[in-house]
């Protein structure tokens, strides 16, 4: 890729119209795929995931004149493929490294915990009780008790596991606002 | 778990059997070619992109409470951890861990007050009891009454909803994230649910705020372009701000329901 090619709004503008002619949906997409994209490059093990995501998304867009409206193929194939290339040139010039730990400061870990309390406070009853239940039992109790909670909710082991799921993802949410706002 | 969904084109993502295959991904152990088929899935199949969200918060918690092997767990420190964001997570189920364990976790159904008939019925005069059995009889009429309203399936009228004011929303089963919707003034959404099992006529769906149930309605698939949906229209009035599930059944020959799936959306303050 050019280097000296940057990212304008008219090219992004081009990639979500090639996306989908509903900008809308395009944006989705694009988010959806710039997503997926970091999951890949996480999955093998490149700290810097979120900055390759973008160069190959940045790559697809150099070409979108070349690929033109007629394209037929599936977008996110094509997006897969750039993606390789892109991972094949970052191992080249880098090789793996071992996860940077930075020791967390007690007194961050005791304002996250106060985050958690009070995000947790804050979920409905339905949804704390789900957590308490899912979350709280320990060992070999476990998968008794969330099959149990299953069947009281009336719902699939797998829908439960995805309504815990996200919870959990809320919860964090919270928390990030929380701790960027120490505790507000 | 059967859900499945297509892989790279022309296999399909079986979720129990490929569990164990999205872990060994995880933990930086699958061999270079399923890797890249598993990768091409989770860009292109939702299925597989969701199951490997929940298995990346599972797998934390299996580390944190020490149920990975040996070789598991060096994995797990030198390849899984290998990003920030990933770091953050098992902070947070370090952080779950502890708010767990300093919490009593209540017994399964605490919160569902159970009716002391017994303790009522042996402690008065048989006036009392006359007076008890008359009350009982009408409570049971009432909550058999609402029970009917609230399970009976309602057939979704035609369409008499303000076009101009009527959202509609593609909702996917199971999936992991909730769309949010924006419910404009006097309006209503219309829930497209999107169905891969078509071989039911009927289908019947049970709105859920929060796992109190809403309103039961009776659906019939429609065609919208290559997919099927089943779909449902909920006015505004219903949807306060907050959580919401559908829990959609095909409705048998015979009557029966038969569960499908499950479909969750937001409603935006």
């Amino acid at each position: 890729m050019n280097k000296d090619w940057f990212l304008s709004q008219e090219a992004f503008d081009a990639l979500l119209k090639w996306l989908d002619s509903d900008r809308e949906q395009a944006a989705m997409k694009y988010e959806e795929i710039r997503k997926r994209l970091i999951k890949i490059f996480t999955g093998r093990a490149c700290s810097e995931a979120e900055d390759l995501a973008d160069e190959t998304i940045n790559r697809v867009i150099s070409k979108l004149n070349e690929l033109g409206p007629e394209f037929e193929g599936d977008r996110g194939r094509y997006f897969f493929g750039v993606a390789n290339k892109v991972y094949l040139e970052f191992k080249r010039r880098k090789s793996p490294q071992p996860p940077q730990f930075t020791p967390p400061d007690p007194n961050q870990i005791e304002l996250e915990f106060r985050c958690m309390e009070r995000c947790i406070e804050t979920l409905s009853e339905g949804n704390r009780y789900l957590l308490l239940q899912y979350y709280g039992a320990e060992g070999s109790t476990k998968v008794e008790q969330r099959k149990r909670l299953a069947e009281e909710l009336g719902i699939a082991p797998n829908a439960l596991r995805i309504r815990a799921f996200r919870i959990r993802v809320c919860l964090q949410d919270c928390m990030e606002k929380c701790i960027k706002d120490g505790l507000g | 778990m059967n859900r499945s969904g297509p892989l790279s084109g022309d296999r399909q993502l079986n979720l129990d059997t490929d569990a164990e295959v999205l872990r060994s991904y995880l933990l930086g152990t699958l061999e270079a070619e399923s890797r890249a088929e598993l990768e091409e899935g989770i860009l292109c199949d939702p299925a597989a992109y969701d199951e490997l969200l929940l298995l990346e918060e599972e797998l934390i918690d299996q580390y944190l409470a020490g149920g990975l092997s040996e070789a598991e767990r060096q994995q797990f420190e030198t390849h899984f951890l290998v990003t920030a964001e990933r770091q953050n997570k098992l902070r947070f189920g370090q952080l779950l861990e502890r708010y767990m364990s300093s919490q009593k976790v209540p017994a399964l159904s605490a919160n569902v007050p159970v009716p002391q008939f017994n303790q009522t019925l042996t402690s008065g005069r048989s006036s009392s009891l006359l007076g008890f059995a008359v009350i009982a009889v009408a409570l049971m009429g009432i909550s058999l009454l609402t029970w009917v309203a609230v399970r009976r399936p309602v057939e979704q009228p035609a369409i008499q909803h303000d076009q101009s004011r009527l959202v509609v929303v593609q909702l996917a089963p199971s999936s992991v994230e909730t769309k949010g919707v924006t419910v404009p003034p006097r309006g209503s959404v219309k829930l497209e649910l999107a169905v891969a099992n078509a071989s039911f006529k009927n289908y019947k769906s049970e709105l859920f705020r929060e796992n109190k149930p809403l309103q039961t309605d009776a659906l019939r698939m429609e065609t919208n372009g290559a997919h099927q949906i089943v779909p449902l229209t909920i006015t505004g009035e219903t949807l306060s701000p907050g959580d919401y599930q559908v829990k959609l059944s095909g409705i048998s020959e015979s009557g029966q329901d038969e569960f499908i799936d499950n479909y969750s959306f937001r409603v935006n303050k």
